[in-house]
């Protein structure tokens, strides 16, 4: 029951996001439009092994483009578990830099994002080791993970292909566990080049597909490296739905024994445009 | 007769300076210097060209992607310190200087790259700009009418 309640809370106040990368883990070196708001709701639904329990952990998103070379996010996450309990798990501030004025062929983006989370967390927005999606939340909650998270995001466009890839490095300021690794690479594109005179919601310009994959590479405790640590392969595909709008999709299929065998992944974005400039007018700002 | 001519010609300025005030025209848009397209990218022809009927997929993302600066005419909006499409400054660059600008947009003054749209709808936007210099070409022969 509980679970159903998180999930209507977060489901409720679906609304989706302009059409833009469809990928739930990768980041490309696209950021937010300035003075832009995208509110994004997503969620993780976990497909149980033998002696685990299903879970869904939905998460929004507030992101803005602070100047066309800086995005700003605020998550808030929680989860629930079937037979346990629903929680909140915590919230993450996400920021992205783009170092370089224009496109080229290979366009860094740099990342950095502070979380304020708990052990129950389980959107898995980036896999670093195994997430523990067998311990009871009463027992994860009330352990804190602030953690520093920081990625180079490597992203290409060649012909109408995205081609991204990211590596990210986490280190938990709460306790010593060193310095933890983890990866995402992925590649999309549109069903259509070019764009319809209609508007129609069905016309090939507006899905985009692709495939993405990520997974944990160790940490200098554990040791660094491609074991002990889960790893998915995922097809994604997007939606606009709107000028304004846009539902993701992604189920994800583990490659190796760790985590959950299957990851399911939703979500709607309704981007606000204008939106600076809307609060600016509101508390008697400049035009 | 030449004072005449002359107030008559501050008058006639300050009318469209209004009128450009009042329907937030940025007539006043001044280009970036250091805002130019390689040689080779500014040599680039529109592969659409010679298809005018994408001109509309090009205007319904004008109005998706660019109307909230450059305003639904392209007239550009005074508050977002965007171009005036229709000036010869902007009508006077090659379709490839265009394409480029709209691609790698001009960070620092706050026009965002539009990467992210397959290569033959940034072609179809340039169709469109070209577009609307036409539309307010009739229209002006319209009211002359």
């Amino acid at each position: 029951m509980r679970v159903l309640a998180v999930f209507l809370l977060f489901g409720a106040s679906l609304r989706c996001r302009a059409q833009e990368s469809p990928y739930f883990v990768t980041y490309d070196h696209h950021l937010e439009e300035p003075g832009n708001l995208e509110i994004e709701t997503f969620s993780t639904i976990g497909v149980p092994r033998s002696g685990q329990n299903a879970y869904v952990a939905p998460y929004m998103e507030l992101e803005y483009g602070v100047t066309a070379r800086w995005t700003a996010e605020l998550y808030l996450e929680g989860q629930g578990t079937a037979g346990d309990s629903a929680v909140f798990t915590g919230w993450r501030l996400e920021n992205r830099f783009r170092p370089l004025k224009r496109e080229h062929r290979i366009n860094p983006v740099l990342y950095l994002e502070y979380e304020d989370i708990n052990e129950a967390s389980r959107i898995q927005k980036e896999i670093t080791g195994i997430p523990d999606v067998t311990s009871p939340n009463a027992q994860l909650q009330p352990t804190k993970d602030r953690e520093l998270e920081a990625k180079l995001i490597l992203s290409s466009t060649v012909r109408d292909w995205n081609i991204a890839g990211n590596f990210l490095t986490e280190k938990n300021l709460s306790r010593d566990e060193g310095f933890e690794f983890g990866y995402a690479f992925g590649f999309s594109r549109p069903l259509s080049s070019l764009a319809s005179a209609q508007n129609c919601r069905f016309c090939r310009e507006n899905f985009i597909v692709g495939v993405e994959f990520y997974g944990g590479l160790g940490s200098t405790v554990d040791g660094v490296g491609f074991r002990d640590a889960a790893h998915y392969v995922a097809p994604v595909v997007s939606w606009q739905v709107s000028e304004n709008a846009s539902i993701h999709f992604s189920p994800a299929v583990a490659l190796n024994g760790l985590g959950s065998p299957v990851l399911i992944r939703f979500g709607y974005s309704y981007e606000v445009r204008g939106f600076g400039s809307k609060l600016a007018q509101l508390f008697g700002g400049r035009r | 007769m030449r004072v005449s001519n002359r107030v008559g010609f501050l008058g006639l300025a300050a009318c469209m300076a209004l009128a450009a005030a009042l329907h937030g025209q940025n007539t006043a848009y001044q280009q970036d210097p250091n805002w130019r397209a390689p040689q080779e990218a500014a040599a680039c022809a529109n592969p659409l060209a010679h298809k005018p009927e994408a001109v509309a997929g090009g205007q319904k993302l004008f109005h998706r992607n660019c109307t909230e600066c450059h305003g639904e005419d392209g007239s550009g909006l005074i508050k977002k310190h965007a171009a005036d499409l229709l000036l010869p400054a902007v009508q006077d660059q090659t379709d490839g200087t265009l394409f480029w600008k709209i691609t790698n947009g001009n960070v620092d003054r706050g026009m965002p790259s539009f990467s992210k749209l397959p290569e033959l709808q940034r072609w179809q936007l340039v169709l469109y700009v070209r577009m609307l210099k036409q539309d307010v070409a009739l229209q002006a022969t319209g009211t002359k009418k």
